[in-house]
């Protein structure tokens, strides 16, 4: 799914079943955010007026993986996800004149849409007995600084000069018993405490992780659910996003690699690489 | 509530995190994640009746290969540098630190933490050198594996940014 991205990146989503599962529990968007003014008739300067009435563009990108086991779980990705689209349509002009005295304000909005997210899955929840929950990680790029909140055990990474950097960090068991010493990495990978969510929209805990990195020219910056991280290793990522190729042609390739691999999960990813 | 924001800046690996994650969450992990970009992370602090939100931003610790962009540190209200006492180029770095931040953010309050207070036997850091860093810099002692130090360290940064009386200049 191409989006009508903003001219600073090229940016593609998708989502794919995987090898095993029935049904397709992950959701994904790619938006772009802006406040229009469409010029009817005017007898001013276009160029002056248009310099006047100019308004900033963000890039949307968000992965939401509805946790397998729990019924619901597709439910909950896809209510994560409308809610937080709808929060932020309502909320696109936050983002105007933004500067240092209002990001602070601006970031506290991204996270009111996260947990407005978490309370509509959690009511949802609390009128039956499943317990419905779901991941999600959402990066909202507003030229050059990408802004990422983070729930769960899906993951935003970048790719700068061939080098992966991994933005944010699993909300997981076996990620705790890892830093507390009671695992080893390679002992965290075969546990069944990797999956273990200690944080999700709609469970118990919900604590978002927020952060933010400034992106340059030719970055690729990716959103996936845990379905393509089981599968490919951090360093076939980096190579196929250091390809020369178009976000949609890295996307697929990802996912195919993803099946290739095994494909056991849900596999959702989201690619937008920075222009010049 | 007002909201400033603070920076931890310092070398890679000198505990920038690993302070934050004991200030607010009262936790600390010793295996080592390095930052990437920029974590933020908050605590409503009382300062004498003031009460004052600190958004602390725990800013990727400088290393070989990238500086710190002075996009990260603009609109500062504070800064808190942290010194690892065990490895001496993490207060060589300091003059150049501060130069990134007057030059961007201005002058602001500062303060350094020297971290790892808990292993002495381990610091590089000699007394003399102690004693000149606190003639110049508002110093103190830290621990972000035992807590020493560090509600002290966040309080004077509040102070700072707050212009309370024993703030730093």
């Amino acid at each position: 799914m191409n989006a009508d991205a903003p001219a600073h990146a090229d940016a593609f989503g998708v989502s794919h079943v995987g090898m095993l599962r029935k049904e397709n529990e992950d959701h994904f968007v790619v938006a772009t955010l802006r406040k229009t003014l469409t010029l009817k008739h005017t007898n001013v300067g276009t160029s002056r007026l248009l310099n006047a009435a100019s308004v900033p563009e963000a890039l949307l990108l968000l992965v939401a993986d509805g946790v397998g086991g729990n019924e619901g779980g597709g439910e909950a990705s896809s209510d994560a996800v409308t809610a937080i689209v709808e929060y932020l349509a309502l909320a696109a002009g936050c983002f105007n004149n933004l500067d240092v005295d209002h990001e602070h304000e601006f970031m506290t909005k991204l996270e009111v849409g996260v947990r407005l997210a978490h309370q509509r899955i959690a009511a949802v929840a609390s009128q039956g007995e499943s317990a419905p929950a779901t991941t999600l990680t959402m990066a909202l790029l507003l030229s050059p600084r990408a802004y990422i909140v983070h729930v769960g055990d899906s993951r935003a990474m970048f790719l700068r000069n061939g080098r992966l950097r991994v933005l944010t960090r699993d909300q997981t068991l076996g990620e705790e018993l890892m830093d507390a010493g009671a695992l080893t990495p390679e002992q965290a990978a075969r546990s069944r405490f990797r999956d273990q969510l200690t944080s999700a929209l709609g469970g118990s805990e919900m604590t978002p992780s927020i952060g933010l990195v400034d992106l340059i020219p030719n970055d690729v910056l990716l959103l996936c659910s845990d379905g393509l991280t089981k599968h490919v290793s951090d360093d076939r990522i980096a190579s196929i996003l250091g390809q020369a190729a178009n976000a949609e042609q890295l996307s697929l390739q990802l996912v195919v690699e993803a099946l290739a691999g095994g494909g056991t999960d849900n596999v959702s990813v989201v690619v937008a690489r920075i222009l010049a | 509530m007002i909201q400033k924001k603070v920076c931890m800046v310092g070398v890679f690996g000198v505990g920038k995190t690993s302070l934050v994650q004991q200030y607010v969450h009262s936790r600390f992990t010793a295996k080592y994640h390095s930052t990437v970009g920029v974590k933020i992370d908050r605590r409503d602090v009382d300062v004498d009746g003031d009460a004052v939100t600190l958004v602390l931003w725990d800013i990727a610790g400088k290393d070989a290969d990238e500086d710190i962009p002075p996009s990260y540190v603009r609109g500062s209200h504070g800064v808190i540098f942290v010194v690892d006492m065990t490895r001496r180029e993490t207060w060589n770095e300091l003059p150049a630190l501060r130069a990134l931040i007057t030059g961007t953010a201005g002058e602001v309050p500062m303060v350094v933490a020297l971290n790892k207070a808990d292993i002495p036997e381990q610091w590089k850091m000699r007394p003399d050198e102690e004693t000149a860093l606190n003639a110049t810099w508002d110093v103190v002692r830290t621990s972000a594996k035992t807590g020493e130090g560090v509600e002290e360290l966040f309080l004077r940064v509040a102070r700072g940014v707050l212009g309370k009386p024993g703030a730093t200049p």
